[in-house]
């Protein structure tokens, strides 16, 4: 999708939140047995995300608004070529205690060697570890006293998602798609939306954004 | 046409369906036995290929840790003892363990991989990064999610770990082929740190310790120009 951003224009500090729905088009994602499909509650609740967001004063931008499937390339790419962006991609899963929300954050990546100002496309997240850490930290903190059993910080996995995204980057994951009323996943909408909001606001102040995008941190 | 050949005709039809009617059930029972001997001989063929390991009963026993799924935590593992005979040959010792991990705890539930999944072959190179492909079920039947995924690479890692020393980093193929994703979220083009630490023979009668559930960086260059990365 077009993004309005405009790197003329653009402010200093943190003002873009990428949301990603993740799957979509061939791609439904997890499956329940009740027909539930993560491609398309995580289009849903994005809508719930991005509203949050706004109220705080986040300019959104979405990779996806309906039922197509970006590669893991070019989600990363419409986040990469933002100024002053975080990175959220949003996930329900298949198994897990429901009712419970995960943060997760890129496993460690070798150090990117900076020889040249440029990022390596396939370890771009490698700068961003800490803030995405950060970024993650908050986020997890907002959600566990609503969401019982989830953890109390965020974890660390190789999503594939994240490894290519030049920005502060976090996966969330919600259990799961095994409820047998999609009225409970849908319930969780507004906590979770309310908490990347409210997540996004607490980490604005220790993002420093590079000069020119992609750049980093 | 005379009534002879009329007669000699319906005759000929009389013969023919007989013989059908007896030869037909026959030649059923024929097809139905060569389906079930193609069957078993692929089934055989599948086995022969993809588990050629031989337990030695001269072998010693060894307490062997493998990572199956707490009962009592959500979405972690815990390490069950179980008494194998392991070979002292890395390779052989990580398909033996990787198959005891494949095979399943006693209750269902607490699986960490697909019971179809099996394990195709294993590789150890001289620098120590292991190649382990599995079949395409250990991508097609796991449940898809990112904690899930994790969880199933972990319980490789892990058990690999706690057993075999000399397995420093770990590269998951699937069917022969580097795939981009296990089931759509956990990256798979990098190799997994298995043990950072110099590999030391394990011990004929004890298994060596597992680490406190963390797996910690690697700076040893490996063969393969992926990145690492910690599962």
């Amino acid at each position: 999708m077009a993004s309005p951003f405009n790197a003329q224009t653009q402010q200093a500090g943190l003002n873009i939140v990428v949301l990603d729905p993740a799957h979509g088009g061939t791609d439904p994602g997890a499956r329940g047995t009740g027909g539930i499909r993560e491609s398309e509650i995580v289009l849903d609740f994005a809508i719930q995300v991005r509203r949050a967001l706004e109220l705080q004063g986040f300019q959104v931008v979405q990779t996806r608004q309906g039922n197509e499937n970006p590669s893991f390339d070019d989600r990363s790419a419409t986040a990469n070529a933002q100024r002053g962006a975080v990175f959220v991609t949003l996930h329900i899963s298949s198994t897990g205690l429901p009712g419970t929300v995960r943060v997760y954050v890129n496993s460690d990546l070798p150090p990117v060697a900076d020889s040249n100002g440029l990022i390596p496309w396939d370890r771009a997240q490698a700068p961003f570890l800490g803030l995405s850490r950060k970024f993650g930290d908050l986020v997890q903190g907002f959600l566990t006293p609503r969401f019982k059993g989830s953890p109390d910080a965020a974890q660390s996995a190789s999503v594939r998602q994240l490894r290519t995204t030049a920005a502060p980057a976090i996966a969330i994951e919600m259990s799961s798609v095994t409820v047998e009323d999609r009225a409970d996943l849908d319930r969780m909408a507004p906590g979770v939306a309310d908490a990347i909001a409210r997540g996004a606001a607490a980490f604005k102040p220790s993002y420093v954004v590079a000069k020119t995008p992609g750049a980093l941190p | 046409m005379t009534s002879r050949w009329k007669f000699r005709l319906i005759g000929g039809l009389v013969i023919a369906v007989l013989a059908a009617a007896i030869y037909f059930p026959i030649l059923r029972r024929r097809v139905k036995r060569a389906a079930k001997l193609q069957q078993q001989s692929e089934e055989q063929a599948r086995r022969e290929l993809t588990q050629p390991i031989v337990i030695n009963p001269g072998d010693p026993r060894v307490k062997t840790k493998v990572f199956w799924a707490s009962d009592t935590i959500d979405s972690t593992l815990v390490p069950v003892t179980v008494e194998l005979p392991l070979s002292n040959d890395p390779v052989l010792r990580s398909k033996q363990v990787l198959n005891t991990l494949l095979a399943g705890p006693v209750d269902a539930e607490l699986r960490t991989l697909p019971p179809d999944a099996l394990l195709l072959a294993f590789y150890l190179l001289p620098d120590g990064t292991a190649i382990a492909d599995f079949s395409e079920a250990l991508a097609t039947s796991i449940p898809s999610g990112i904690v899930s995924e994790q969880l199933a690479v972990n319980s490789i890692t892990r058990t690999l770990e706690a057993n075999v020393p000399q397995v420093q980093r770990l590269k998951i193929l699937i069917h022969g082929q580097e795939v981009e994703t296990l089931a759509g979220h956990l990256d798979l083009t990098g190799t997994f740190v298995v043990n950072s630490n110099p590999a030391q023979p394990p011990a004929a009668d004890k298994a060596p310790a597992p680490g406190p559930g963390t797996l910690t960086p690697d700076k040893a260059p490996g063969k393969l120009a992926q990145p690492e990365r910690k599962p």
